[in-house]
């Protein structure tokens, strides 16, 4: 592990070095809709956007838009190659927070199958992408109002899993290394770093102190800790309705999602034949369980969100070994009907333990 | 890495009409590729999309593969439009298949409901290569009317096997039949059981005797009640659980029930395996 201080000007200098041999995502404010708070990814060109926002909580979208693309060609046919044909350019991606990373750890599960059980199901298009792609993670020096990661047993920080990360601080960056992946970033580049003192790990510890502080200090109302107790929500029919009054069923919550990892395939004619497009899927609309007869497992809403969210708390962790929902609150920045994941939780878990 | 999601090029080498919207197509595929009795394929219209079915043709030839098909969807009624010569494709085989080891030395009885005795007919023929094994084969099956009776021409044929009875019932009174009418539940009405009544002839020990079901969800859902009642074991109940797979790879979700994915911790559930569930069919 290496550790390293930078100052802003030197990181712009650094990023536009990695940007040279390959491609550079890094969160930037847009001056559109009057809405700068929140960063969105931007490719790196000719130059580092001065706009580049390391700082606040996590940006718009999660790096799953990296690894598994919202419509990508998966199979052209007829063919008889049994080798997928996958572009997976070399990409760095500046600025997924610590509830990103958790988020692909579902997609880890689901598509790198051999990376953690024996089956025989491996994806190429998320593998390859996944392993052509270097994260730089970024600690969050404030939380939005939705923000709820420690409510899930996260923590706006990284400790591990990541490739090289950004601690902010007012005067400058810390810059850790968690890889060899991450390591090779900083080679060369010695001339941009001065070394990492007390002072720098003092600022940096106060402030993921006071991050983690006000993320639990603003959940604390919830007073529902998902990840530990192990609620079981069940299927309390009343309870579901209550929370499902605003849901209209766009899906906008499963597509901005970072551990949503469900897909439709799609076929279509193509040049010289006919291509196979996988789409992401939205588990709320009323077709995603409808059957070839026109049966439905789920023909009404309520079942539908009641679905979403027990797959986040309950399947996954029954599937996965782990709960998938990582509380970085956007399907509540999103939602037209102001459905907030954490007071949906609260309520069914107290209405089922009152029933 | 080997792509996941290319169907393997399939000829057509056979159609037969079985019933006025079901028929069975006959694939030649171009590379290998074979099933167990129970497990599905997804099945490409060129173009149009993909679509899951468990194959009706006995695993035990692998050279060709048949499936039935009952023209209620998008990817059902492009097949329609097809003719002997074209091309489909075919991805697969996914899911498990029935434990059939253990049907060794037992009572088998196979409820089928409309075109729901189509995968079961790649069971029974598999049962069929190898009859001696069983103690009995009971086929037992159900449809709206006698036009829409399936493998009119195979029934008597498999009537004629060793230790191997069918029975059938049709919805509705219809002129010209003779046989049993009712939904495909009344053909239970009369199982002879051991525990109860020891019928001459062949009666069905309700510890260990095995029942395959494949049929509409609301058939499953009662025939599911009925069994049990009968005092069959909810670990002897085969399901074929029906949800519209779209990858068949346990990564799409949209056969999820639940923690469990019916492409891979099915499509062939027993009862015991979604006993938990409210309502899983």
């Amino acid at each position: 592990m290496k550790e390293v201080f930078i100052g802003r000007e030197n990181l712009l200098k650094l990023i536009g070095r990695w940007a040279k041999n390959q491609r550079v995502y890094v969160p930037v404010t847009f001056d559109i809709m009057n809405n700068p708070e929140t960063p969105d990814y931007e490719l790196v060109k000719e130059e580092v956007p001065d706009k580049l926002e390391l700082h606040g909580a996590c940006p718009a979208q999660s790096p799953k838009t990296f690894l598994f693309y919202a419509r990508e060609v998966v199979a052209k046919y007829p063919s008889s190659d049994p080798e997928a044909s996958v572009e997976a350019p070399a990409t760095i991606v500046v600025g997924p927070r610590a509830c990103d990373l958790d988020g692909l750890e579902k997609f880890d599960k689901v598509y790198w199958s051999t990376k953690h059980f024996t089956e025989e199901y491996d994806d190429p298009f998320y593998i390859e992408k996944r392993q052509n792609t270097v994260l730089v993670s970024v600690d969050c020096t404030a939380s939005k109002e939705t923000c709820f990661c420690t409510m899930m047993g996260g923590k706006p920080y990284v400790d591990d899993g990541f490739d090289l990360n950004i601690s902010p601080l007012k005067s400058g960056y810390i810059l850790t290394s968690g890889s060899d992946k991450g390591e090779k970033l900083l080679e060369g580049s010695d001339d941009l770093f001065t070394p990492v003192d007390s002072n720098h790990k003092d600022e940096r510890s106060r402030s993921r102190a006071s991050v983690t502080a006000a993320v639990e200090r603003q959940n604390a109302q919830y007073a529902v800790d998902v990840a530990h107790d192990k609620h079981e929500l069940g299927s309390n029919e009343a309870a579901w309705a209550h929370v499902t009054q605003n849901c209209v069923g766009c899906g906008a919550c499963n597509r901005i999602c970072p551990s949503c990892t469900c897909f439709l395939l799609v076929d279509q004619r193509a040049e010289g034949g006919y291509e196979r497009t996988r789409n992401w899927d939205t588990c709320l609309s009323i077709g995603y369980a409808r059957t070839g007869g026109g049966g439905n497992s789920r023909p009404n809403l309520p079942q539908r969100l009641e679905n979403r969210i027990r797959c986040k708390l309950e399947y996954s962790r029954d599937r996965y070994g782990a709960v998938s929902c990582t509380g970085c609150g956007r399907c509540i920045d999103v939602c037209m009907g102001r459905i907030d994941m954490r007071e949906a939780i609260k309520h069914v878990v107290t209405e089922m333990a009152k029933a | 890495m080997k792509n996941i999601y290319r169907p393997i090029e399939s000829v057509i080498e056979d159609i037969k009409q079985e019933s006025p919207n079901i028929t069975t197509y006959r694939f030649r595929p171009k590379e290998p590729l074979t099933f167990a009795a129970g497990q599905f394929v997804e099945l490409t219209a060129p173009g149009v999309g993909e679509a899951p079915f468990t194959p009706s043709s006995n695993p035990n030839v692998t050279e060709t593969m048949e499936i039935t098909i009952m023209d209620v969807g998008t990817v059902t009624h492009a097949l329609t439009k097809m003719k002997v010569g074209d091309t489909v494709g075919i991805r697969g085989p996914y899911g498990n298949g029935y434990n059939m080891a253990d049907f060794d030395g037992k009572e088998i009885l196979i409820m089928g409901g409309g075109v729901g005795l189509a995968p079961l007919r790649s069971l029974i023929l598999a049962l069929f290569d190898d009859i001696d094994r069983y103690k009995k084969v009971s086929i037992r099956y159900g449809a709206r009317t006698p036009e829409d009776v399936i493998f009119k021409d195979l029934l008597p044929e498999w009537e004629k096997m060793k230790n191997t009875e069918v029975l059938l019932t049709i919805d509705e009174p219809a002129p010209n039949w003779s046989g049993k009418v009712g939904v495909v539940t009344v053909l239970l009405d009369d199982l002879p059981l051991l525990t109860t009544v020891d019928v001459e002839g062949l009666p069905f020990s309700a510890e260990t005797a095995v029942a395959c079901v494949c049929g509409p969800p609301i058939m499953l859902k009662f025939v599911n009640i009925a069994l049990l009642e009968k005092g069959f074991k909810p670990e002897n109940i085969y399901h074929s659980m029906e949800r519209n797979m779209s990858c068949g790879l346990g990564k799409c979700g949209h056969c999820m029930m639940g923690e469990l994915y019916i492409c891979k911790d099915g499509p062939v559930m027993t009862a015991a395996q979604v006993a938990s569930f409210e309502d899983p069919f």
